[in-house]
């Protein structure tokens, strides 16, 4: 974000930089409380979650809710199923995303157009949309309730592809050219030459897709029945479920599932609000 | 626990989708957990069905069936609710399984996932050899479309043996006979009763619990002060019914197709609930939301006085509150004392491969003492007559007070599955009953509203 | 098929033009062909089959209507209320979002203290899964046991019950709370991509601030108000969760959004033909949408 400074001009009003700072401290508060409160809940008793009159900040920390969270539900196996299911796809885009992007980038082919459109035109449907048949698919293929269940229906995505191809766009030919004279295999070249350059991009791609895989529901809690493929959002569920009064406990389970996105943000964010503009703005 | 799973209370089906990597699209993963409170009662028929039902049937074929989902010859699979597995069916079912020489699959599922899984089973043929119902009516719906066992034969061989149908609570069994044939047995029975505070009722001088409508208020005035409320009314249309049904109102009468008849005293009920909250405020608004545990937990804050529960709010009550000093009281009476049922109940699939093994398991499941074993280990309320008769059982101070609530006991749905619109119905009803309770409206025109939307449903 | 690829003869004289297109031609769709496979697999096919899906009506969908469950559709009062519902939602959202995040991102666009911190705070609830936000605000918003009563009732103020009694405006705002960071992060590149020419060019003309946001800011950012309201509508559209874990589409079906119906109809009601006609239609309302954003952007860009 660096960019021309222009506080100089943007100024309205005597005092107007002032108001600005007031107006983002308290939309950032406002942000900030409700995430806070569910920390708070997190470490409250049973009696002060219970008592039906609701307390900001409880008397006591109770941090063993977070052990209660590991022992009296699989707390952990959803863990476990959250990284494989997130880890995977992360991987699987990270090699799938940038072949294609790839392809379409640096090389022509036939119907090369034709596959572009028909790739950015699955942009447009919603998961919605092919969720149920591929359920069906895969309760034919007997996938349900598994890994591969989980991760198959998000291996790659046309925004990934479209990523790739905008920043490989921008790579020198004469890089790949160079490995052509030097009798590198095409696949050599792409792994040698082609992917250190995009480093930064395969950075964006695997946050944003890390991320959103973490935070997926919807899809994990078709697609397994059994506790021990759920993942962390569907425990979560399940929990909410069986110790529906104890709040506590769900918050527990939230800021498990929240502070890992929230650190790996917090130092990725240079990349993520790039990869925000970029990818929102092309 | 999953007793609030169980049937008035809606069952989430799977859920939700939002925009697929809306990450370039707008809004993050838009989706998340559901609560068991879903939008109908039994709403949960759909969800399977829908999976596995239309899509299925296109795909063609006859397609493996999901992990799990099939029985191998010396495997019998048994699907259940997560909630429970207790202590008595785990010994039970070993020596099921010795006895047999056989291996029990005995999957686990909230009532919502097992009602998908089963739908896909259903569909593809690969199905399980005994299932575990919420008691609202599912082998009806499956009845419907032949996907459900009629257990006729296995009865008119042991019925009497066994006691059935003379020794299970009579009105328990409407929700398991679809066109003259039965197709489920009820495995556990509960239902609606008062739940009252008796420090609050002491406090403010009241000795007995209201056992008519007019009681019923006068106390919940009396208890009513500041930040107290005399009774918490739930939003969840399931407990709508012990009012219909203790003022003579009957949700589906299957002669005339018609719903909530007679009308004047259907109006007469709803308008009964909505000036406890609008006219004499003796009950904080209901919220409207997916939750329908508000008035259990005004009950337990000691911020309402009495509230209409069952027995799937006594772990809840004693894990949050061990202290709290409450009574329960029978249902109330207004034309006649009665209560709607809850429970579960056990179905065989039609493409069973083991028969006549599932039929062996029904009759343990629901033998006198693996009840007792049951009743004993987790409090949990019984389908049979001559459970309810033992001494043991009435002197028991919550176990006897549902098993006295039970005799007042009739089945809301009255076998409305059959018809195959039970969900659909149920969402108008919640739709209407909202509409009064929550938004203040006028109850006579929720009534009508809920009676013209059933007319398109099912006609009548 | 990728290693078929890097066996094949290594370099191809420049000369040889036509066996080096081919051989082009082969490595890209060796490159392509799992991520062709996969949108062919999942994607294409899923799609095709949900057409076939929805000509067919039934608890088992084997009961064949032609375009029945679409002429239904159209005259289902249920589901244009749901439609019209989310129209609502989703302008909603999006004005309110854009508002917000254009005000955010002109005032974080000028050189402050922790302005870097101040746009990571906002950010943050765009990441949080939407189950957490639902659970969250649910629990937040209760009328008897939430702890925004609470607080309100020990300041002395009146208390809410804003779900039952503005339910759809309560989801709205719970939904812009949760995406206002990344509308403004969007602005704030857009608005990094105007040229400072421009702004120095208005004040030369002693053009006032405002007339600067105005004439300058505004217009320029129109590609970026653009791409934010259709991105935003569609997403809104397509919003699920929150009518799902909040208020189950209540009360009576105030906040009944469309897909929130769709799922009722298919996974409630097991009319899952009827269900499959209704996301088509919705597929078609974006697609729509889609093509006036592509028509609209490419006129700005030309």
């Amino acid at each position: 974000m660096a960019s021309p400074e222009r506080n100089r001009n943007d100024r309205l009003f005597p005092g107007a930089r002032g108001v600005g700072y007031a107006v983002v401290l308290v939309v950032c508060v406002l942000t900030v409380i409700p995430l806070a409160y569910m920390i708070s809940l997190s470490l409250q008793s049973d009696g002060e979650i219970l008592a039906g009159n609701p307390v900001l900040w409880p008397a006591h920390l109770h941090f063993d809710n977070y052990q209660r969270l590991f022992d009296e539900v699989p707390y952990a196996r959803f863990f476990v199923n959250s990284v494989v299911m997130a880890g995977t796809i992360t991987v699987a885009h990270l090699v799938l995303d940038p072949l294609a992007g790839y392809a379409f980038a640096k090389f022509s082919f036939p119907f090369k157009r034709t596959l572009f459109i028909a790739v950015l035109a699955t942009l447009m449907v919603p998961f919605f949309v092919r969720m149920i048949p591929v359920y069906v698919l895969f309760s034919q293929l007997g996938w349900l309730n598994s890994y591969q269940g989980l991760v198959v229906p998000f291996l790659c995505d046309a925004y990934g592809i479209f990523l790739m191809r905008q920043f490989l766009a921008a790579l020198p030919d004469e890089l790949i050219d160079a490995g052509r004279a030097d009798g590198a295999g095409e696949l050599r070249i792409f792994v040698r030459i082609v992917l250190p350059q995009a480093k930064p991009a395969l950075a964006v791609l695997a946050l944003f897709t890390f991320v959103f895989q973490w935070n997926n529901f919807l899809w994990p809690l078709l697609a397994t029945s059994t506790t021990d493929m759920r993942t962390m959002p569907v425990g979560l569920t399940m929990f909410n479920q069986e110790f529906f009064t104890q709040w506590n406990l769900t918050a527990a389970g939230a800021v498990v599932l929240f502070v890992p996105t929230a650190v790996l943000f917090f130092f990725t964010q240079r990349y993520l609000v790039r990869g925000v503009a970029l990818t929102g703005l092309k | 626990m999953s007793e609030r799973h169980r049937a008035e209370h809606a069952t989430a089906a799977p859920a939700p989708t939002g925009p697929e990597h809306s990450w370039h699209a707008g809004s993050p993963d838009s989706a998340g957990p559901g609560r068991a409170a879903g939008w109908t009662r039994r709403g949960v028929l759909g969800s399977a069905a829908a999976l596995g039902a239309g899509a299925l049937t296109a795909c063609g074929g006859n397609a493996p069936s999901d992990r799990g989902g099939g029985s191998g010859d010396r495997t019998f699979t048994l699907y259940w609710n997560a909630g429970h597995g207790y202590a008595a069916y785990t010994k039970l079912i070993e020596k099921f399984e010795s006895d047999h020489g056989i291996t029990v699959n005995w999957q686990k599922f909230q009532w919502p996932d097992l009602q998908t899984k089963l739908a896909a089973d259903m569909q593809s043929g690969q199905v399980a050899d005994l299932v575990e119902d919420d008691g609202s009516g599912w082998p009806l719906s499956y009845a419907a479309t032949g996907d459900a066992y009629p257990l006729d034969e296995f009865i008119a061989a042991d019925g009497e043996k066994i006691g059935y149908p003379n020794d299970w609570q009579a009105n328990a069994l409407r929700n398991s006979r679809y066109q003259g044939k039965t197709y489920g047995i009820p495995l556990h029975l509960t239902c609606n009763l008062l739940f009252y505070n008796k420090t609050m009722f002491a406090a403010a001088g009241i000795e007995a619990p209201p056992s008519t409508w007019d009681e019923f208020l006068a106390v919940a005035r009396k208890l009513t002060r500041g930040d107290q409320y005399g009774v918490a009314l739930n939003s969840d249309p399931g407990y709508l019914s012990p009012w219909m049904l203790q003022n003579g109102v009957q949700y589906w009468d299957p002669s005339t197709r018609k719903v909530m008849t007679p009308v004047p005293k259907a109006i007469e009920a709803m308008r009964f609930q909505h000036d406890l909250i609008y006219r004499y405020k003796v009950s904080p608004a209901p919220s409207a939301t997916a939750d329908y545990e508000g008035p259990e937990k005004l009950f337990v804050a000691k911020r309402a006085a009495m509230m209409i529960s069952g027995p799937w709010d006594f772990v809840p009550i004693k894990k949050t509150a061990p202290d709290l000093d409450y009574g329960l009281a029978l249902p109330l009476k207004r034309d006649v004392r009665a209560t709607n049922f809850a429970g579960s109940g056990v179905f065989i699939p039609a493409k069973a491969r083991h028969k006549d093994l599932a039929w062996d398991l029904i009759k343990r499941l629901t033998s006198l003492s693996v009840e007792n074993a049951v009743t004993r280990e987790t409090g949990v309320t019984m389908p049979r007559k001559t459970w309810a008769k033992q001494s043991w059982v009435q002197q028991d101070k919550q176990v006897g007070a549902v098993a006295r609530a039970l005799a007042y006991g009739t089945s809301w749905p009255n076998g409305i599955d059959a018809t195959g619109k039970a969900p659909q119905l149920d969402d108008a009803l919640r739709s209407a009953y909202q509409s009064t309770i929550v938004k203040n409206g006028d109850p006579a025109a929720a009534v009508r509203n809920f009676r013209a939307a059933a007319a398109k449903l099912v006609g009548g | 098929m990728v290693a078929t690829v890097e066996r094949a003869p290594a370099l191809a004289p420049v000369r040889r033009r036509a066996p080096m297109r081919r051989r082009q031609a082969r490595t890209a769709l060796a490159f392509l062909a799992p991520a062709l496979l996969f949108f062919a697999l999942l994607f294409f096919y899923p799609l095709l089959r949900e057409l076939y899906t929805s000509l067919f009506s039934g608890p088992r969908a084997d009961v064949y209507a032609g375009v029945g469950n679409y002429t239904k559709a159209f005259g289902d009062p249920v589901a244009r209320h749901a439609f019209w519902v989310t129209v609502q939602y989703g302008l909603g959202v999006v004005v309110g979002a854009i508002a917000l995040g254009l005000v955010l991102a002109v005032i974080l666009n000028q050189r402050m203290r922790g302005r870097s911190v101040f746009r990571g705070i906002l950010l943050v609830p765009y990441l949080t899964s939407i189950a957490i936000v639902g659970l969250l605000w649910r629990n937040i918003l209760d009328p008897d046991t939430g702890i925004l009563n609470r607080v309100l009732h020990s300041l002395g103020l009146p208390t809410q019950n804003l779900l039952a009694q503005h339910p759809l405006a309560t989801l709205v705002g719970v939904a812009i709370w949760q995406q206002v960071g990344y509308t403004t992060v969007l602005f704030l590149a857009g608005l990094q991509g105007i040229p400072e020419l421009y702004y120095e060019a208005a004040e030369v003309d002693g053009a006032s601030v405002w007339r600067r946001f105005r004439h300058v800011t505004l217009p320029l950012l129109a590609p970026t108000t653009l791409f934010v309201s259709v991105i935003g509508v569609i997403s809104a559209m397509q919003e699920f969760a929150l009518p799902y874990l909040v208020t189950q589409g209540g009360p009576d079906n105030a906040s009944d959004l469309y897909v929130y119906q769709v799922w009722k109809t298919a996974f409630g009601f097991r009319d899952f033909g009827y269900a499959s006609a209704l996301s088509y239609l919705l597929l078609i309302v974006i697609l729509v949408l889609s093509l006036v954003q592509l028509k609209v952007g490419s006129r700005g860009e030309s």
